[in-house]
């Protein structure tokens, strides 16, 4: 028996597989404050009750939370202080120097994670290629010391120039620091992000350092109080790339842990792919206050090393600190069930991107909130129902709804209520489809290519609209559509992702030396999986460059040819290059040199098997279809649809569209010209005729 | 300007706007992708221009830099009117120019426009326009002597013919610009750009049924040229008159600017008469590109949230008189004019306090410094082009940022990148402490950035620093921002502008301008003084 938590920023979702019945069952809590575990124990033992499930009968716990990305944001993390070349002390403060905004004069940078105050400089210094140029200077780390143990810090990062061509001062200052002051967490970025760029690597490391002490902290609570428990299994920990790592490793970077739960979607959904034939796919996840999107290509998600954490505008792309690991490549748009619609200076509706949370929430709320927002749209179109919202726990009011759209949208446009709402869902999918057609696009693929699968609170509302949009085919609402994330925590696996800096060009590359660090990395790869159980036998290697034509500022990803590399493998890399190349951009330079960047190793334990026969789901009933009610569809205005039960549906039901297919934490929307069809583990396949 | 009223209500215009920015923006990441040059991908130094078949624009990428406002909306209307009548264009036609006076004011930036047919009419144009990375002549720079020195010269031209490559033209780039793969490669990436962005109109027509882009074109249009309008009127009428110098070569020939700003009702004139003339070295502007630094602060004071296009510049008028500074005629040379447009700002800003004080900035550590290093390194010749930027200028109600770039909007270049590239090195980059201009607001810091030369070779070094012997101004009783400054050690004269040479072992050490302040010094809160000690901003 597997189970799967996921701590959310309101909810902690569980799911647990019993591999004897081959079935899955689903539990949820509210997440506490400040101590996140009691959520968790408290729904721990709803499993035990309601299921008959103790934790200590598991064999392995998977676990996914927000609590790093929420320090950031929140700036909630340990006294950090910093230490660098000396003379480079404010290159974590300067940033790269360039705006995110073009238009507003207003704006403002984020600000450094360690204040210049805590930014210390060592002497020492090593040049591009490793040489030492001046030597680490002992004699002041007493002194450096001294003042870290008074200043009353937790945390250090450590980020020299070059640091990635040579480690030894890098290293040695560890050595010093763990000796001099035990206490301290301390993180070299020569092991958290062995990447050229001086900027992006200091932040980084200064994040690392930041989040330790609590990230620490928590995982060994958490996996003390499970022991306590009986609990005897393996504990791993969901990352950011989509695969997991173990305590010691997320203790180690916990910065890996960023984008745990959006990493557990996108698995969930390369897990329904596979189970359904689907190759690629668009995920598509569509909350309360955000939606998001990525790809699955050829049953893999896309990854980028390209990420920002704690931005001060949330959507804006470059507001935030730049943290250079392998993550699911997702867009987030702010587009969710309570962005705020309102017709702005020049007369138009638009939706977003800042929304009513969850106090004072929506209108329809009746808590006090007064913008309509996409729930009230949703709402008065008859998309959800108003005695049936998390399943009946919360009571909506479709007048509050009307008059929030009427005051705030209709009347400023002169036109209906309820054209009013269809134009707050209809902008709402826009906004999100253009999104996720220019990162489909970003990539060098067409966004028609792809079937879609919609989970999250709101993405099954919103899912169908979307797909027509990007002229989908097929759209899929799987089963357990509001505890996703958890579910792609048990079909994720168990990985090490190491990563080396050798730039050179293709035709002079020293081959011994690649041979040398690429087989280091895997034995590092094959020793860490050994931690969690796993035989060399079983992992998998996957070994990648990222490279570029030389002068570009773009790298794009490669799979090395097997085995021991040498000067016969340039054609075959040139013509992966190539191949890669066209594919993104659709063309290639003749005769262009060619350069190597940045080498990446990831040894892969095995993809968990989890072929579930059953999905334990709410209370069900023998009847699926409920009756109709008044629904508003843009081709058609109000008609009565017909309204399902979908935990009464049955496997291979087949009925055509339009309909409404309610459950506890979601529904599910479907417009007219459609073919539903319910499959033998009752996730909803919606046949789009276009 | 009268439009016609159109026939899309508010949400069909809001999905239909969005969708053409998305087009524009789908191209934009096309051609950032796939080019060379630093500028273009680093920097954002290139825009897209979505326009209807009478040049006038409709959508524009929404990163690009300023220096491109509205320039290919201009290039358009005359390719239409002196060079490719409306009815002589086929599909499958590209055009391109790097004539400075049609584009943006210098020959690296090439402006490229294809036509765009819709069931085998036209119906508009999309145009790129980029930094290519090398156009021959001297090494870029500050210090060439006219425009001839600046290398080729690419008048309206067809680059494509019904899709048939000009290969003369090809050949000719080719022949005369250094690392032709670089920039011929940029070329083709505009061109793919523009491709990009007709696939997705014609899309776009089908899906929504449109037979052409007229209709949409005027109503968004008209709806910026409204925002535009409706701020310019809530401004209080009159004329305000500013003075400002700059560093000009930094040795005695300076460069001094006036402007005249009129308000009157929704419209808003600026007027350059008084500004010194043309100047001997290459910082030169002509009248396009002073437009687009003269729009571009007064778009930030009064509609900074409404998508760009024709409409939005309507109200404006920008005219300065022929043969200055900023109207440079031929053959001033035009190579670094961006250190004059990147002054553009401090002007109209100046002249702007008087008028809408709540809404503009103080005066910036700028114009960015650009420095090319070229020389050899492990037997390749290299040319690198790296920016640096002062401290960014108090505002109304806040402190400036440090270190921050404006009104262009470019990256440093990592000192381990540039580490890889030149045989230097970097032997310092930090805050420039006390460089902020005090205020009730202050400035933002500059910086102090410092490399030596560790190679065997002497390395050419192209200057462009600004504020050395000036200052950036203080706003409303704000405080000056400390001056810049350009040193070499072992100390010798090194220019400010212009070439000089690092020689084995010597090391150069640039001090970037602070930013000014805002508001009267004494009535800064003291907690912020205390904070600003405490971190070593001020001591």
């Amino acid at each position: 028996m597997k189970l799967g938590i996921d701590i959310g920023g309101t909810f902690t979702d569980f799911v647990l597989f019993d591999n004897n019945s081959n079935q899955l069952y689903f539990a949820k809590t509210l997440t506490t404050y400040p101590d996140p575990t009691v959520g968790i124990f408290n729904g721990v033992k709803e499993l035990e009750d309601k299921f008959g499930f103790p934790v200590k009968d598991m064999e392995g716990i998977v676990h996914g939370t927000t609590l790093v990305t929420n320090a950031v944001i929140e700036r909630k993390g340990a006294k950090t202080a910093f230490i660098t070349t000396k003379g480079f002390e404010d290159v974590l403060e300067i940033g790269r120097e360039m705006r995110y905004d073009i238009y507003d004069i207003f704006l403002t940078m984020p600000k450094p994670l360690v204040p210049r105050n805590l930014r210390m400089g060592v002497s020492e210094r090593v040049d591009i290629e490793g040489n030492v140029i001046t030597p680490l200077d002992e004699g002041t780390l007493e002194s450096l010391a001294t003042t870290l143990k008074n200043s009353g810090i937790e945390a250090v990062g450590v980020c020299l120039l070059n640091s990635f061509a040579n480690t030894s001062h890098e290293k040695a200052l560890g050595e010093y620091l763990s000796e001099n002051v035990p206490d301290m967490y301390y993180s070299l970025s020569s092991e958290i992000m062995p990447e050229i760029r001086e900027y992006e690597r200091s932040s980084a490391t200064a994040m690392n350092a930041y989040v330790q002490p609590i990230t620490d902290k928590y995982l060994k609570d958490f996996e003390t109080q499970l022991r306590k428990q009986g609990f005897e299994g393996n504990i791993n920990i969901m990352i950011s790339s989509g695969k997991l790592t173990t305590i010691d490793g997320a203790r180690k970077s916990p910065i890996h842990l960023l984008e745990s739960g959006p990493a557990g979607g996108a698995m969930a959904g390369v897990f329904f792919g596979k189970h359904l034939q689907e190759e690629n796919l668009l995920c598509f996840d569509m909350g309360g206050t955000t939606a998001k999107a990525c790809v699955i290509y050829e049953g893999k998600p896309e990854i980028t090393n390209h990420f920002e954490a704690g931005r001060v505008k949330r959507f804006k792309k470059g507001s935030g600190l730049p943290v250079r690991i392998p993550v699911i490549d997702l867009i987030e748009i702010g587009a969710g069930g309570g962005s705020i619609a309102r017709v702005n200076n020049i007369g138009l509706l638009t939706v977003g991107p800042d929304s009513a949370s969850s106090t004072p929430g929506p209108a329809c709320y009746n808590l006090g909130g007064e913008d309509p927002t996409v729930t009230d749209a949703d709402l008065v179109l008859g998309y959800l129902n108003a005695d049936y919202f998390l399943g009946g726990e919360m009571k909506l009011s479709v007048q509050a709804a009307r008059k929030a759209i009427e005051t705030k949208l209709a009347k400023p446009m002169g036109i209906s209520i309820e054209e009013a709402a269809m134009g707050v869902h209809r902008i709402v999918n826009e906004n999100m489809a253009n999104a996720a057609r220019v990162h489909v696009l970003e990539k060098g693929m067409d966004p028609r290519h792809f079937n879609m699968i919609g989970f999250g609170g709101a993405g099954p509302v919103h899912s169908f609209g979307v797909a027509k949009l990007l002229n989908t085919k097929r759209l899929i609402i799987p089963v357990g559509a509001g505890v996703t994330s958890a579910i792609g925590f048990l079909v994720s696996p168990v990985a090490s992702e190491k990563i080396h800096s050798h730039i050179s060009e293709l035709e002079t590359l020293d081959w011994k030396e690649v041979n040398r660090f690429l087989s280091d990395m895997e034995d590092d790869g094959y020793e860490f999986l050994s931690q969690s159980g796993i035989a060399k036998k079983d992992a998998t290697v996957q070994r990648v460059v990222e490279m570029r034509y030389y002068g570009q500022g773009h790298e794009i990803t490669i799979d090395l040819p097997e085995g021991q590399l040498s000067e016969k493998d340039i054609t075959e890399i040139q013509e992966r290059f190539i191949k890669e190349y066209e594919f993104r951009y659709n063309r290639s330079i003749e005769g262009m040199r060619m350069e190597m960047v940045t080498w990446r190793v990831v040894v892969q334990g095995p993809i968990p098997e989890m072929n579930v026969e059953q999905f334990s789901t709410g209370v069900g009933g023998d009847e699926s279809y409920k009756g109709t009610r008044k629904v508003y569809f843009e081709e058609t205005g109000y008609i009565d649809c017909p309204v399902y039960n979908r935990y009464a549906l049955k496997p291979d039901e087949k009925f055509d569209g339009p309909a409404i297919i309610e459950e506890t934490e979601s529904t599910t929307v479907i417009g007219i010209n459609t073919t539903i069809q319910v499959d033998s583990d009752k996730n909803i396949l919606i046949d789009l005729h276009q | 300007m009268q439009h016609t009223a159109t026939t899309f209500d508010p949400i069909a215009l809001s999905i239909l706007w969005s969708r053409l920015i998305s087009i524009v923006d789908e191209a934009g990441t096309t051609l950032q992708r796939t080019s060379f040059s630093t500028v273009t991908r680093e920097s954002n130094d290139f825009a897209v221009v979505l326009m209807d078949k009478k040049g006038r624009s409709i959508a524009q990428s929404s990163v690009s830099v300023p220096s491109f406002l509205g320039v290919l909306p201009i290039l358009t209307k005359a390719l239409l009117k002196d060079y490719f009548p409306e009815e002589t264009w086929k599909e499958g036609d590209v055009v391109m120019t790097n004539d400075p006076w049609l584009c943006a004011g210098h020959k690296p930036d090439i402006g490229i426009v294809s036509p765009i047919f819709y069931k085998k009419s036209l119906i508009g144009f999309i145009g790129t326009i980029a930094h290519s990375p090398d156009m021959g002549g001297q090494l870029w720079g500050a210090g060439t002597r006219d425009l001839y020195e600046e290398g080729l010269m690419v008048p309206p031209t067809k680059l494509m013919s019904e899709g048939v490559p000009n290969d003369t033209l090809f050949n000719i780039l080719e022949q005369n610009v250094r690392a032709a793969e670089q920039t011929v490669g940029d070329i083709r990436a505009q061109v793919a750009a523009n491709d990009q962005g007709i696939k997705s109109l014609m899309k776009l027509m089908e899906e929504n049924e449109l037979t052409d882009l007229q209709d949409l074109s005027d109503a968004v249009i008209n709806a910026s040229e409204k925002a535009m309008r409706e701020a310019l009127s809530a401004a209080p009428d009159g004329s305000y008159h500013y003075e400002y110098d700059t560093d000009g070569d930094g040795r005695g020939v300076g460069c001094h600017f006036e402007i005249t700003i009129t308000i009157k009702g929704d419209e808003i004139v600026a007027d350059y008469t008084g500004t010194s003339g043309a100047h001997y070295m290459s910082i030169n502007a002509v009248l396009n590109y002073a437009f687009a630094y003269t729009a571009y602060p007064i778009k930030c004071a009064f509609s900074p949230d409404v998508p760009n296009n024709d409409g939005s510049f309507y109200p404006i008028t920008v005219t300065a008189p022929k043969g200055c500074l900023v109207n440079a005629q031929k053959p001033s040379p035009l190579g670094a004019r961006n250190v004059t447009g990147n002054m553009l700002h401090s002007v109209v800003f100046g002249a702007l306090a008087k008028a809408v004080p709540d809404q503009v900035q103080a005066d910036c550590g700028s114009a960015c410094w650009c420095i090319v290093l070229n020389g050899e390194h492990k037997g390749k010749e290299f040319v690198e082009y790296f920016f640096l930027n002062g401290g960014y200028g108090a505002r109304p109600t806040m402190d400036g940022e440090h270190v921050l770039s404006f009104p262009t909007n470019v990256a440093n270049v990592p000192i381990e990148v540039l580490e890889t590239d030149v045989a230097v090195l970097v032997t310092e980059k930090s805050l420039l402490p006390n460089s902020a201009g005090s205020g009730r607001y202050r400035g933002g810091l500059g910086q102090r950035f410092s490399f030596k030369n560790i190679g065997e070779k002497p390395i050419n070094v192209s200057m462009v620093a600004e504020k050395t012997v000036t200052a950036s101004k203080g706003v409303l009783g704000g405080e000056d921002g400390q001056m810049g400054s350009v040193k070499i050690v072992p100390e010798r004269e090194f220019p400010s502008k212009g070439l000089g040479k690092l020689h084995p072992g010597e090391e150069l050490i640039l001090t970037l301008p602070g930013g000014a302040g805002y508001g009267d010094p004494k009535k800064r809160d003291k907690i912020l003084i205390e904070e600003d000690k405490l971190l070593g901003y001020i001591s």
